[in-house]
């Protein structure tokens, strides 16, 4: 039973990606990419990673496919007269690629699935060093105690990629914003939405020390708010950036760099964080920039303001 | 299998039978209003049967109220959903009648 229901998910993760890149339309496309978002979520948890699972529904899924749904929107703006296709011709290298794609993951698998558990594997490393740490969670104490440097550098990534998106829509015309106040369902949706999607966003930075959960998730889903705000409104895309803005977008970095930077002043190592105090300010931080981030990116706006009314 | 897993069993089905009479509706139906009615009427019957049929498995109440939660959202997400559709058909916008996509 459970064999026939993974197979069945394969099985249609294999179907959903076909599909996906070799749509009739673009439209249908993006629909499809979400769809395999949740239905590879459904497989993360399957395989037992819930934090990949709820990684990849809030962001590979919802926020990417709000981003694209955004662009498709643009394009169709920019083009009305020629709808938008995606490219039809196919690459004479399409099939050597894939065959290469399918071999890679093979070999990767079959590797993984015989490999041997050794004592000095770095995985059963931090799981025996967990416990010192105050973190139940192996994911976040990889992320924030072991490889923190990594996670530091996620966070800038993130940044830079905010930073080389604004050159595009630095000068590009704003798409008018749907008309509010003649639609009363959407006002209760968002009374009860937003405080909802607010709890659970915190619920998931803090579970995020000992469950499945941390800043990544929560900020995904804070963002959600932010997109159901300016789909609906309540916020307006802006072409200047405010302090407001400004400073929540890179207070995640900021936190890190001067907690990592303050351990080195007290005789530590650069980013040894001292308690899990530090693991729940630097987490809230990052939470803050990453929703804003991904808002801004969707907005397509360098600032945000509140809407008209 | 004791009787309450039977229940659930059979609860689960009819579940999944609304899902499905929900997904042909939504596929055969001739215009926008008559598939968002065979969308959110199923659709909801269906998350609740699904609903109440886990919760008899859980036989936990904390689970009951979570999955109680969950059925409530998704009426909420529906019905306001379907709304904005049905208005934006209503206001001319997309094709009401044709098999459209791109609506």
């Amino acid at each position: 039973m459970n064999l026939a229901i993974d197979a069945l998910i394969g099985l249609g993760l294999v179907i959903l990606a076909w599909q996906t890149i070799s749509g009739r339309s673009l439209f249908r496309g993006i629909v499809l990419f979400v769809v395999f978002g949740l239905t590879m979520a459904l497989a993360w948890a399957r395989m037992g990673a819930p934090d990949l699972a709820l990684a990849e529904a809030a962001i590979g899924a919802g926020v990417t496919g709000a981003l694209m749904l955004v662009a498709y929107r643009r394009l169709v703006q920019l083009h009305p007269e020629e709808p938008a296709q995606p490219n039809r011709r196919r690459s004479r290298l399409a099939l050597p690629i894939a065959a290469l794609a399918a071999g890679l993951v093979a070999v990767i698998g079959l590797g993984a699935v015989s490999a041997e558990r050794e004592p000095g594997m770095a995985g059963l490393a931090v799981m025996s060093e967990l416990a010192d740490t105050g973190l139940g969670n192996p994911i976040t104490g990889v992320l924030l105690k072991f490889r923190n440097l990594d996670t530091l550098l996620e966070v800038a990534v993130l940044l830079a990629a905010f930073l080389a998106a604004r050159t595009v829509f630095a000068d590009e015309e704003k798409s008018p914003t749907p008309p509010r106040g003649d639609l009363p369902l959407v006002g209760a949706l968002l009374a009860i939405i937003i405080p909802l999607t607010i709890l659970v966003a915190v619920h998931l930075l803090l579970a995020g020390s000992r469950e499945p959960g941390g800043a990544f998730q929560a900020g995904a889903v804070l963002a959600a708010c932010g997109v159901l705000l300016i789909l609906s409104g309540r916020l307006q895309p802006a072409t200047r950036m405010g302090l407001a803005v400004g400073l929540p977008l890179v207070l995640g970095l900021l936190v890190f760099s001067l907690v990592g930077l303050a351990a080195l002043v007290m005789g530590a190592p650069l980013l040894a964080l001292p308690g899990l105090w530090t693991v729940y300010l630097i987490e809230t931080a990052m939470m803050i920039s990453i929703a804003l981030t991904l808002v801004l990116l969707f907005a397509g706006a360098s600032g945000l303001r509140r809407g008209d009314s | 299998m004791n009787i309450v897993e039977w229940i659930a069993a059979g609860v689960l089905t009819l579940g999944a039978v609304f899902y499905l009479a929900g997904t042909v509706g939504l596929l055969r139906f001739p215009d926008v209003y008559s598939r968002l009615h065979a969308l959110t009427k199923a659709d909801n019957l269906g998350l609740l049967l699904v609903c109440v049929g886990l919760g008899l498995l859980a036989a936990d109440w904390q689970v009951g109220a979570l999955l109680g939660t969950i059925w409530l959202l998704g009426l909420l997400a529906a019905t306001v959903s379907a709304h904005l559709i049905a208005r934006h058909a209503r206001h001319g916008h997309g094709q009401a009648t044709t098999n459209s996509e791109e609506s």
